[in-house]
């Protein structure tokens, strides 16, 4: 424990200098260029679906060899190598200010600098080739979407953010969770007493696993995605496993959705391909599995015709090809029913972290 | 008891415009100041483009007491360089209404030449003021007339009559009316410019009653040729139209008066010489293939009555009943009438019956209708299951009626002739746009002709773009018969194809300046209504309009690409000094360095680049 905690009080740090040298690097490489009458320019990595292949090794989702070059002597991309520019240049000075910024931020910084953006979705489409060519997060560079997740549990963190450094800060002294936002982000993880991280889609019952304190009984983190989990989230989940060695667990609607959640945590999603380090590899999807339905006897809703469609579409996927992944999606076709994780409340408020809980953690060791 | 006894009496022309002015456009000061300046000038325009003479048009306006507020009596001139009017017409041509030279079918700026009378009228009822008529018609003398209307007479009061020497051919109208200058002004002025641009060829000067002159110089100095009269096309004839053609030939029993009576003389040679009925008969045997029909007539009855000229000048024909084969005529020497039967062998019998039943049905459709040929009458006179040898004039009321819905109904009558109309032309019409607005682009066409209800017309339109036109959207000055619509331009057919239009199919959006011009030429407008400002929506207008537009637009969107090409290229330009520098800017706060690089020689690159691109 406290070898890894050495370990992980450098770690933001590490990442905040990591991004600024390539950033540096970048420059020096567009200033030489521009000084020996060359035309600078940038490969960015094509992010096409044909370019977008599932890593075994990484266990996600990378972007191939396929990369476009995007040069300032084509006139056609003149404006767009400008914008690329001013974006890494405008991110070095977030980084160094210790600011934050949001994607509609960025669409309105850009206008004080006469580079002249048509509207949001362009700025956008930079701060992904941006990502593609560091191969780092905009979270990275301090440009953060709008946030909707948070965690608790006895957790001790130390800010670095401009006003709050050295501030520490234990994540179990507010009970509704603390928000995932650009300071938990970029705060270094000191401490923690937790053994585990549970994972769950749903805030209803994020505050259920609170008020039964799942914290305490099972030695946890409780980390609620909101949903999918934004990036900040999966980064954070990763940091948990990674820096703290804690085993992560995730529980999800029993349906095809909740089952993708699991799996993006796990292995990352098609559109973050062109990013690292927000996967979870050894990550276990706790359920709601669909054997789970007849095996609790939840009440059930029927599928749409959407949801059905989805679970074709993800038979297709390189990932969901053997295992419990496939297994599950085959039962959830054939019952064409789905169950939410609130269906335990059937059988009682504590049902799920009395009974299922425990028995899948159970089932978890040999996973 | 009492009872209300009502009597009706007949009302002249004149009383009845005098009564019902509002129709004729003379319904407040202001709008009745703008239809009569429109009434003179369209006059004095149709005047010189009827003799083929290039206009210069004088028109002016003047207070009578400068100081009076608005309405007041205004003196209104307008002076021409036309044929003028024979001193002996004009107190008729401008002291009644109804008295015109424009009943032809033929395009023509006003329609029966009623306008002006009505513009003299009001001005005398609400001024009480006289019309001063000056025309000159040989280059010698000068006719002037000062002249009253007798309203209910209808009838001219000449209050003067001089004459003077000069040598400046036209003619000069000019009334005290009241107006309201202050709120017709711009609706005049808009009128008279844009009348400058669909009569390139003519030259107008306006005086407004500030004393400002506008000079409106002529653009083009070829006149377009004038219509021709022509004769009517059966889709534009109903019942009472036929029944008058009927009537109004010389398919009628002759009155034999001394006309007539030393007509046939000439004819049969007998100018010296007194011949018995049967010696006029033997002789006009003799010459009968070359005799005129009305002398062909009146032989046929010399026959049957068995009188010579003195006899049949006392008799009146009253009725040929050629059914039961009778004649009935009336004696005024012996006050008595007489029943004659008629002998069907008779050579003369034909003659006669021929003669009442007027022409068949297949001459009447080749003789008094235009393009329509023998095959033509044949093929419709199947259709409307006529025989083509029927006589019209031996028709029924039914049969008639079922004529003149066939006539409406068959299809295969050529379309109607355009030669009565006088659009403006091509190339006038492309330099009267060019002077008037002063565009960037501009593209003009003339439709051929086409026809509505067997009317024929011909739609020209012109576009213009950019230049000297203010960027305010599209702009559409309308004109029918050379004669510029202002008012009422939201229901007109025009403005509706305009608007339908996808405009953005044409690379046009926005504020766009923007101007299209459209002429409609017809031997009758489609007017929604009296005052004749909006033309109604006719599909066969509506779709020529359409077609002329889209043409238009076509144009213009070429020129648009052309143009936005050379906006790129002018663009472009200036993109590496625009961008190279931020590009350092950038680069040299990423790159932590104090000065920027030395990047002028990339933006030489660059601009060479540029222009091997362009």
């Amino acid at each position: 424990m406290k070898n890894s905690k050495s370990k992980a009080k450098k770690t933001a740090e590490l990442k905040k200098e990591k991004v600024l040298t390539l950033l540096q690097n970048h420059g020096l490489i567009m200033y030489n260029d521009l000084d020996q009458g060359k035309f600078p320019q940038f490969a960015v990595p094509s992010r096409s679906v044909s370019n977008i292949v599932y890593d075994k090794k990484l266990r996600q989702y990378i972007l191939g060899n396929t990369s476009a070059l995007r040069s300032s002597k084509n006139m056609s991309q003149l404006r767009s190598f400008t914008q690329l520019a001013w974006l890494a240049f405008f991110a070095n000075k977030l980084i160094r200010e210790g600011k934050t910024s949001t994607l509609r931020d960025i669409y309105y910084s850009s206008q004080a600098f006469a580079i002249d953006f048509e509207d949001q979705p362009e700025s956008d489409n930079i701060i992904v080739d941006l990502e593609a060519i560091l191969t780092s997060a905009r979270e990275d560079f301090h440009i953060f979407p709008e946030e909707r997740s948070s965690v608790f549990g006895d957790l001790t963190i130390e800010y670095t953010v401009p006003g709050y450094e050295g501030k520490r800060m234990n994540l179990s002294d507010h009970p509704d969770g603390y928000l995932i936002g650009p300071s938990l982000s970029s705060a270094e993880l000191v401490d923690t007493s937790a053994e585990l991280v549970i994972a769950i889609e749903k805030g209803g019952l994020f505050t259920r696993f609170v008020e039964e304190k799942v914290h305490k009984k099972f030695k946890a983190i409780i980390v609620d995605t909101a949903g999918q989990a934004p990036r900040s989230t999966r980064y954070l989940l990763r940091r948990l496993n990674g820096e703290l060695g804690l085993p992560v667990v995730i529980l999800a609607d029993g349906d095809v959705y909740g089952e993708h959640i699991a799996m993006v945590i796990k292995s990352g999603s098609a559109n973050a391909a062109h990013l690292r380090d927000l996967t979870v590899p050894d990550a276990k999807w706790l359920g709601v599995w669909a054997t789970d339905i007849e095996k609790y006897k939840l009440p059930t809703i029927p599928m749409t015709e959407f949801d059905i469609k989805r679970i074709y579409e993800l038979q297709k996927d390189p990932r969901y090809q053997e295992g419990n992944w496939k297994k599950q999606l085959e039962v959830f076709l054939k019952l064409k029913r789905k169950a939410e994780l609130e269906a335990f409340s059937k059988y009682g408020l504590t049902n799920i972290t009395d009974k299922y809980l425990p028995e899948k953690m159970e089932l978890a060791k040999s996973l | 008891m009492s009872s209300t006894k009502e009597t009706f009496s007949q009302i002249s022309p004149s009383e009845f415009f005098y009564r019902n002015r509002d129709l004729a456009g003379f319904s407040n000061p202001t709008r009745s100041l703008y239809t009569s300046v429109r009434e003179f000038v369209e006059n004095a325009l149709d005047a010189c483009d009827q003799k083929g003479i290039l206009p210069d048009i004088y028109l002016s306006i003047k207070a009578v007491d400068v100081e009076q507020p608005d309405p007041k009596q205004y003196i209104l001139t307008v002076k021409d360089n036309g044929p003028g009017i024979e001193s002996k017409h004009v107190p008729l041509a401008f002291g009644t209404v109804l008295y015109g030279s424009k009943f032809g079918l033929k395009q023509a700026r006003g329609m029966f030449g009623l306008g002006a009378t009505m513009a003299i009228l009001y001005g005398q009822i609400t001024t009480n003021k006289p019309v001063t008529v000056k025309s000159n018609t040989d280059g010698k003398m000068q006719d002037e007339f000062v002249m009253l209307l007798d309203i209910q007479k209808n009838k001219p009061i000449i209050q003067k009559h001089t004459t003077k020497e000069s040598s400046k051919i036209g003619l000069s109208v000019s009334i005290v009316l009241e107006g309201d200058y202050s709120k017709a002004g711009t609706k005049i002025r808009d009128y008279v410019s844009q009348t400058s641009l669909i009569t390139p060829y003519a030259s107008i000067i306006f005086e407004d009653p500030t004393g400002e002159k506008s000079h409106y110089p002529r653009i083009v100095k070829e006149m377009p040729p004038p219509p021709t009269i022509i004769k009517p096309h059966p889709h534009g004839i109903d019942v009472e139209t036929i029944r008058r053609m009927i009537v109004d030939t010389h398919y009628q029993i002759p009155t034999v008066d001394n006309k007539i009576i030393t007509k046939v003389r000439s004819e049969l040679g007998l100018q010296k010489k007194n011949l018995n009925p049967a010696g006029i008969l033997d002789r006009a045997q003799k010459r009968w293939s070359n005799l005129s029909r009305p002398v062909r007539t009146v032989i046929a009855m010399m026959s049957f009555l068995n009188l010579d000229f003195d006899g049949l000048s006392k008799i009146r024909i009253d009725d040929l009943d050629i059914a039961n084969k009778k004649l009935t005529y009336w004696n005024f020497g012996e006050s008595q009438s007489h029943l004659i039967e008629l002998d069907p062998e008779s050579p003369y019998y034909k003659q006669l019956a021929n003669t009442v039943q007027g022409d068949t049905l297949h001459s009447f459709l080749t003789k008094r209708f235009q393009r329509v040929g023998p095959t033509t009458a044949d093929k419709f006179s199947e259709f409307a299951k006529f025989k083509a040898e029927k006589r019209i004039g031996s028709m029924t009321n039914e049969e008639l009626v079922r004529l003149s819905d066939a006539l409406q109904k068959f299809e295969e009558f050529l379309s109607p002739d355009p030669s009565c109309l006088a659009p403006l032309g091509e190339e006038p019409l492309s330099k009267g746009i060019m002077k008037f607005f002063n565009p960037e682009f501009a593209a003009v066409i003339q439709r051929s002709a086409s026809a509505y209800s067997g009317f024929p017309f011909i739609v020209e339109m012109g576009i213009a773009y950019g230049g000297d036109i203010p960027p305010k959207g599209i702009q559409v000055y309308r004109f029918a018969n050379r004669i510029p619509l202002l008012y009422d331009e939201g229901s007109d057919v025009v403005l509706k194809v305009v608007n339908e239009l996808d405009w953005t199919r044409y690379k046009v959006k926005g504020e766009t300046p923007l101007v299209i011009v459209s002429h409609i030429c017809s031997t009758r407008i489609p007017y929604k209504t009296v005052g004749k400002e909006n033309v109604a929506d006719r599909p066969e207008l509506e779709r020529e309009l359409k077609n002329a537009l889209q043409y238009l637009a076509r144009k213009l969107a070429v020129h648009m690409s052309r143009q936005g090409m050379a906006d790129m290229a002018k663009k472009r330009a200036n993109l590496y000094s625009k961008y190279v520098p931020l590009i350092a800017q950038f680069s040299t706060e990423l790159a932590g360095k104090k000065q920027e690089p030395n990047y002028k020689q990339l933006i030489k690159k660059g601009s060479e680049l540029e222009e091997q691109q362009i």
